[in-house]
């Protein structure tokens, strides 16, 4: 439980969905025999069908094949034999985007969604009619009262947008004009793992491909020596209730595996295993690579599963990165104006500010989609200090990212999201001080900002309730966020689709969702 | 008005008719009502005795009674359905459908509000959304169709080692001029080889490829090029002057070249241009690089 962090007493904070660095069910020491013996049989029926398929015939494997071309382009085909390409539905407006993700979700109170009212209700109960019936988290629903903790941080207005933003992010606050502020987004989920997973992947289950391998599968690479979907994961400035991050939140689900994000570790060796050992050339690496290949072609002649090809695309992706990563993660050429700019924790591998200067150039590079991932936003309790240490890493590099897109010519086709997977309660989370509080979690609102890319700059979206407990004005489900997301991509969200389970299956799912056509430029 | 006033706008009337123009209906509102309402309001199926497949069929109304109240939208209930929230019973589409967009609900608002008519043309509803949200005008071809080229642009891709590849699914929203897999091969004398296609390319991104000034000469033959990307290129502000003639180009960017004063004089006046990256070249503007400056907000 973290323990080297946590007192005792701050148990009780902790979510169920914890992770953390915690052993999983994979950390176990032997793997279910009963669970092996499944796995075989599961080997063996693949073989046996796949069998199956060649004996049908070549027609046969073709139309296994024909499956793994994005049914956007099926009503399309071009008459001229140009190879089928995925491309967008209509010209897009975002080549790329940068998702800067908040794990664990920062409070609204203390960022986005200035509730001035609150000032004169501290420590007063909220009202039940407010509250309705909602179902409370474990971890608050026994409060015997639920006090009103406005936040202790002031708000100020800025930029001709007139954004009310906290004094926790005076360099974000430069760039207001730059910013559409929704206030609106809502959720079902209210614990961290299935929320996550719905933001990233559109559905609370795991299994399913995230935005960038649907981006991926939908518009192709820009750039054929990096992945087209990166993640990043940053150094936290303090580590208190931190959540797990796993590869279900970069996954390409039912894809093709080639679709799933390269995540990028820090410092020079980004990519593990990617370097040749040493007095391995690059010769000898190409052989060995052609060797496997080969055998994969043989396996695939035999067996006929579409991911023998995905593997070898992967062996080839893996040799490109060779020589494309180390020019990407090398950072000596970057101007002095760089670090001017983004401050000199981006010097240090691995924190916020330098994982944004990567992403800033991965989108120079063509790299479609990129995912950072930013942890501890978590604060049931001790909220007001730990925020202090979360915003001061989040804040200048989110700035820095934007101004340096912008500067370079990059923000109009690039979209840069901030946001985490919910809210938190207007109520405190334990003991409520003047200077002490904390929040639970809370699915019906929450507030993110989207920047560049064909979103419309300097607007507000949304509006919640005076205590930020219910939206009275624009709600956006995660599904059309995602819809509006794909939109900026040229891509309609009921046509982006893939025949799996019998269903088409799309980011979106089967509950309609809308395009914000409000917050487009 | 003078009776031979009144007589030719009698007959630019009938010329009007006989021209048969497009009408909104036609254009903006029966292609809605196909998407979203026929499948469940046509041929096929009559839910509620409604059909929506024609403009006479629309008249009839349907179990709730008129659909259309001519010049009220908010009191015609085809209008009142579609605009109700997605978890209200009564909405339409029904049974979770995807609603209508917000452009298309503005279509059918404006519609009503006219009068609902039959015959009103396209033109009469200037300030009319698209139908397609997304594309600013649908019918605007970008640059000539490069399907009947496809063989031409494949065998280009694959002797330069450059991409040339569609911007849309629409076959006249040109192609897009792609160098980020390997920048190094975009050379002057690669570049020299697309006139084949370079009326077709929309967009040329040549950020870090070792072309110059000769290559801008190329360039200008894009002649319906909108977006240019010549960031850390060795071209010099002499050589951008070739550029004068793109007379649909929107974006130039200049990022980290050797591009002064004078080369930006050379490209500000061209009448389409509307954004102009200049960070880190000569000619970078003191307030652009205030905003990099850092320092304590």
């Amino acid at each position: 439980m973290n323990s080297e962090h946590q007192s005792p007493s701050d148990d009780h904070s902790l979510c169920s969905d914890h992770g953390g660095e915690n052993p999983t069910v994979w950390d176990l020491p032997q793997v279910p025999l009963g669970l092996k013996q499944e796995w075989l049989q599961l080997e063996t029926r693949r073989h046996f069908l796949g069998r199956g398929v060649r004996a049908l015939g070549f027609a046969g494997l073709a139309t296994l094949l024909g499956k793994q071309m994005p049914s956007a382009l099926a009503n399309s085909a071009p008459a001229g034999g140009v190879p089928s390409l995925p491309m967008p539905h209509y010209a897009p407006k975002a080549k790329r985007a940068i998702y800067l993700f908040m794990a664990g979700s920062p409070s609204q109170f203390e960022t986005w969604d200035y509730k001035p009212a609150l000032a004169d209700m501290f420590d007063k109960d909220l009202p039940e009619s407010v509250r309705g019936g909602q179902v409370l988290t474990g971890m608050t629903a026994s409060q015997a009262r639920f006090p009103i903790a406005p936040s202790i941080y002031k708000f100020a207005r800025h930029g001709k947008a007139g954004h009310w933003i906290s004094e926790l992010f005076p360099y974000t606050a430069k760039i207001a004009d730059e910013l559409c502020v929704m206030k609106s987004l809502h959720t079902e989920a209210i614990n961290h793992e299935p929320a996550i997973l719905q933001i990233t992947t559109g559905n609370m289950f795991p299994g399913r491909p995230s935005i960038g391998a649907w981006l991926s599968y939908g518009l192709g690479a820009m750039n054929e020596e990096l992945p087209t979907f990166v993640v990043m994961t940053s150094k936290m400035p303090h580590r208190t209730n931190v959540q797990a991050l796993s590869n279900r939140l970069w996954s390409s689900g039912f894809l093709s595996p080639e679709h799933a994000a390269v995540a990028l570790r820090a410092g020079s060796d980004p990519v593990l295993h990617l370097n040749n050992p040493a007095g391995i050339g690059g010769d000898v690496r190409r052989a060995m690579i052609d060797g496997v290949n080969d055998l994969n072609r043989q396996l695939f002649e035999r067996v006929g599963d579409p991911e023998t090809n995905a593997r070898i695309a992967q062996y080839e992706m893996a040799f490109r990165m060779q020589t494309s990563v180390p020019e990407l993660a090398d950072l000596s050429t970057e101007p002095q104006s760089t670090w001017d700019l983004y401050g000199p924790k981006a010097k240090e591998p691995g924190t916020f500010a330098y994982n944004c200067l990567m992403a800033r150039r991965l989108a120079e590079r063509g790299v479609r989609f990129t995912q950072v991932f930013l942890r501890s936003w978590d604060q049931h309790s001790r909220l007001p200090e730990n925020i202090k240490l979360m915003a001061e890493d989040s804040d200048r590099a989110s700035y820095a990212l934007v101004t340096d897109l912008k500067r370079r010519g990059l923000l109009d086709d690039t979209v840069v999201i901030w946001g985490g997977e919910f809210g938190r309660t207007v109520y405190s989370q334990g003991t409520l001080t003047p200077t002490n509080y904390g929040r639970d979690h809370h699915p019906r609102c929450f507030s993110m900002w989207m920047a560049g890319g064909g979103v419309k700059p300097g607007v507000s979206f949304g509006e919640t309730d005076d205590f930020s407990y219910n939206i009275v004005k624009d709600p956006v489900h995660i599904r059309d966020l995602h819809a509006t997301l794909l939109h900026l991509f040229g891509l309609d969200h009921n046509k982006l689709s893939y025949k799996h389970l019998g269903l088409d299956q799309r980011l979106t799912g089967v509950l309609p969702a809308q395009v914000i056509h409000d917050i487009l430029a | 008005m003078t009776s031979s006033l009144k007589l030719s706008a009698l007959l630019l009337a009938a010329v009007g008719a006989l021209r048969a123009e497009t009408t909104f209906f036609q254009a903006r509102v029966a292609p809605i009502m196909e998407r979203h309402c026929v499948v469940c309001h046509g041929l096929e199926k009559q839910k509620g005795k409604l059909r929506l497949d024609s403009f006479e069929a629309m008249q009839l109304g349907g179990d709730s009674g008129p659909s259309l109240k001519p010049g009220d939208a908010k009191g015609s209930e085809l209008y009142r359905r579609i605009m109700l929230p997605a978890d209200d019973e009564e909405v339409m589409p029904s049974d979770g459908k995807p609603l209508l967009a917000a452009n298309e609900k503005k279509l059918i608002e404006l519609w009503i509000a006219a009068g609902a008519s039959k015959t009103a043309p396209l033109s009469d509803f200037a300030g009319a959304p698209p139908l397609v949200a997304g594309k600013a005008a649908p019918t605007v071809a970008l640059a000539p169709d490069w399907r009947p080229r496809a063989a031409e642009i494949a065998k280009l891709e694959s002797t330069l080692g450059v991409r040339l590849r569609p911007r849309s699914q629409v076959p006249t929203d040109g192609l897009v001029l792609r160098t980020a897999s390997a920048p190094r091969r975009a050379t002057d004398a690669a570049l020299a080889q697309l006139a084949p296609v370079a009326d077709l390319i929309v967009e040329a991104e040549l950020a870090r490829t070792p072309i110059s000034d000769a290559s801008l000469k190329v360039v200008a033959t894009f002649a319906n090029l909108r977006s240019l990307d010549l960031t850390r290129t060795k071209i010099s502000s002499a050589g951008l002057a070739a550029l004068q003639g793109l007379r649909h180009l929107e974006t130039l960017n200049l990022t980290e070249t050797e591009i002064d004063a004078a080369g930006v004089a050379a490209v500000k006046t061209m009448p389409s241009l509307q954004r102009l990256a200049l960070f880190g070249s000569k000619a970078e503007p003191a307030a652009a690089a205030a905003p990099g400056a850092g320092g304590q907000p």
